[in-house]
């Protein structure tokens, strides 16, 4: 798929602007559902990683802050992506782990981490699985998503990689198709990556002046086309739930694009 | 007047036994209930539709969202009789049956005070109640024994009362109807005699949520083993002159806090597990004495009227609204400013509520100004 012309991909706030969506995306955001770049202390977040999620043997707190750096530099070094960076981004590192089934990953390994980093530092919060009867065996990859890259890639080695959600206001297709036509580098997030953000970054959806958007990860499939998984806040807790997306755009829905540090 | 019934999270053994009840009494809407969650996974929704057929009352609460749209109101504020037409049984019957068709199952008889209605019987007739199941609101005054098996009796499956405090003279003085308070304390008891399934509404108004009194209240349901369906007082009806009374997000989240130990609930609460945020069109719609479709009792902005428009496009007109859309979690017309802004402005001096299809919501509608 052809990447979009030399035009900057991203607005002054780094929501990536839907140029190659043809299914339903806000063309602009009037911001209402916003969130909060939060404060990256890295050595907290690679402790959080490594113990909820086992992720960060390989690297140190130091290592993990370089090359999250180095890949936003790589972002900002481009006119095109470089406005990325003016949106929320979460560095993260996710572990070398080979998945066979996403929906066992997840369920086993990457939303227990999820809860113990969110109640960890949120002690009188909870986080909530609504998700009823497991994802084993019923969630998959969306295939224009480059999400099999990450999945790939994490099979061979530990990755460092930043998460941001960009995508706000765009329908799941929309955010399919947009991701086809952006450079090779930025993947749709799905479940393990969004996941290491959040572990890295427990308190990303907790807002108590505004509503913040809801997370889809948007790389991965269920068994009905009409369905999809998402993270969302209720109150100041945290909550992994699926729900229809019903093909279209609402101001209070994004997805996440990941880059990763090998590009 | 109030948003019926979502269900607090988790089946507990009594409602399974109240929906093995209904499997029994009822099988054809027992299974029209079960199908909603394949419809909500084929991406099909299923609002509750509530009638307001009358807004005859014999209260005057200080809150009510329904006061604009009394005779009452129009001839005193605007020396004028509303002579459009008025909804009849025969329209009743017609979006009975349009209703079944789209799988829908659900009314809530609201007005007004539906109790003081002289063809209350012949409206739950004309809904159906072996097609669909049938809650009516009522501020309990007229809700003794007798009416409560009477109900019962002619299909009404369940009962929503308002109690606005557990202090009776807070309550009284809201509801502007000394007694009042005593008639809810009556009204649950017959209710429960009767066998009716019964939820208590109550209104939060700015700050209520940190009081003594609602955490009473909340003790309260939970005794009584009842349901406690919380609504935000929004800035809409009698409100709009009490911009005060408009709640935060602070006051959202202390309820929000509560679930967790009450059986209190707003129609936003996830249930069993399914998070719906904000319900218009997607869990509720409105069907107003003139036979207009309004996506919230508190937004008086049509989306089309029944007479002109099939009940099936009026959805559609609803979900690709921006405002309305696939999903919020937030209260539209309680807590985003600009959304307050438009509506006050557009509804500012209008007579006759809601706004027809293209005055307030239209297919032009954008979220930014230009
Ligand atoms: S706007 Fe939405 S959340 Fe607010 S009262 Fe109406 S349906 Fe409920």
């Amino acid at each position: 798929m052809a990447e979009v012309s030399d035009m900057p991909l991203f607005d002054d706030f780094g929501r990536c602007v839907p140029g190659a969506a043809r299914s339903p995306a806000h063309p602009r955001s009037r911001r209402y559902f916003t969130l909060l770049q939060p404060k990256i202390d890295y050595v907290a977040s690679h402790a959080r990683l490594l113990s909820c999620l086992g992720a960060g043997t390989t690297l140190d707190a130091a290592a993990f802050e370089a090359r999250a750096a180095s890949i936003l530099s790589r972002l900002e070094s481009d006119p095109r992506t470089a406005a990325i960076a003016h949106g929320v981004a979460v560095p993260f590192i996710l572990p070398r782990l080979t998945i066979d089934d996403m929906g066992q990953s997840l369920d086993h390994r990457f939303l227990p981490a999820v809860r113990e980093a969110f109640e960890g530092t949120y002690p009188d919060y909870r986080f909530a699985n609504h998700h009823r009867g497991g994802l084993e065996g019923r969630t998959g990859i969306q295939p224009e998503s480059r999400h099999a890259r990450l999945v790939a890639a994490m099979s061979r080695s530990e990755l460092v990689g930043i998460y941001f959600p960009a995508l706000s206001e765009y329908s799941l297709p929309a955010a399919l198709e947009q991701v086809t036509a952006l450079p090779e580098q930025f993947l749709l997030a799905g479940g393990v990556d969004t996941c290491a953000a959040l572990i890295s970054a427990p308190g990303l959806l907790l807002r108590t002046d505004s509503y913040p958007p809801l997370l889809w990860l948007g790389a991965l499939s269920s068994e009905q086309p009409a369905m999809g998984y998402h993270f969302e806040a209720y109150g100041f807790n945290l909550t992994f739930n699926r729900r229809p997306h019903l093909g279209l755009a609402a101001e209070y829905w994004s997805c996440g694009l990941t880059v990763l540090e090998d590009g | 007047m109030t948003i019926p019934e979502a269900e607090p999270s988790g089946l507990t053994a009594s409602e399974a036994a109240k929906r093995n009840d209904l499997a029994t009494r009822k099988p054809y809407i027992a299974e029209k209930l079960r199908n909603i969650a394949a419809m909500e996974e084929r991406g099909e929704i299923s609002p509750i539709i509530r009638l307001e057929k009358s807004y005859l009352c014999n209260f005057q609460c200080t809150h009510c969202s329904a006061e604009y749209y009394m005779d009452r109101h129009i001839e005193k504020v605007f020396k004028i009789k509303d002579e459009r037409r008025k909804i009849d049984l025969e329209d009743i019957r017609r979006l009975s049956r349009e209703a079944d068709e789209l799988g829908l199952a659900r009314f809530v008889i609201t007005g007004g005070e539906p109790l003081v209605m002289k063809d209350f019987d012949e409206v739950v007739a004309a809904i159906d109640p072996d097609r669909h199941y049938i809650i009516t609101d009522t501020n309990g005054w007229f809700l003794d024994l007798e009416r409560a098996r009477h109900l019962k009796s002619i299909g009404v499956e369940k009962v929503q009362l308002s109690l606005d405090s557990m202090i009776e003279a807070e309550h009284d003085t809201f509801r502007n109807k000394p007694g009042s308070y005593k008639r809810v304390m009556r009204a649950i008891d017959a209710s429960l005699e009767a066998g009716l399934n019964l939820i208590l509404s109550t209104v939060l108004v700015r700050g209520r949520g940190r009081t003594e009194e609602f955490r009473s209240m909340c003790e309260f349901a939970k005794r009584k083993g009842i349901g406690l369906y919380v609504s935000y007082a929004k800035p809409t009806g009698s409100c709009t002159e009490h911009p005060e009374f408009v709640i935060t997000k602070e006051d959202a989240d202390i309820v929000r806090e509560l679930e967790k130990d009450y059986p209190v609930f707003t129609h936003m609460t996830p249930s069993y597990g399914s998070y719906k945020g904000c319900i218009t069109v997607k869990g509720i719609i409105t069907v107003t004495s003139t036979a207009e479709v309004t996506p919230c009792p508190y937004i008086d902005f049509s989306l089309g009227n029944l007479r002109e428009t099939p009940l099936k496009e009026v959805l559609a007109r609803g979900m690709r609204n921006p405002w309305l859309g696939p999903h919020r979690p937030d209260c539209l017309i309680g807590e985003d400013p600009k959304f307050i802004r438009i509506h006050t402005e557009k509804t500012k001096g209008v007579t006759h509520l809601p706004l027809p299809w293209g005055q307030g919501f239209s297919d032009n509608d954008s979220l930014l100004d230009d």
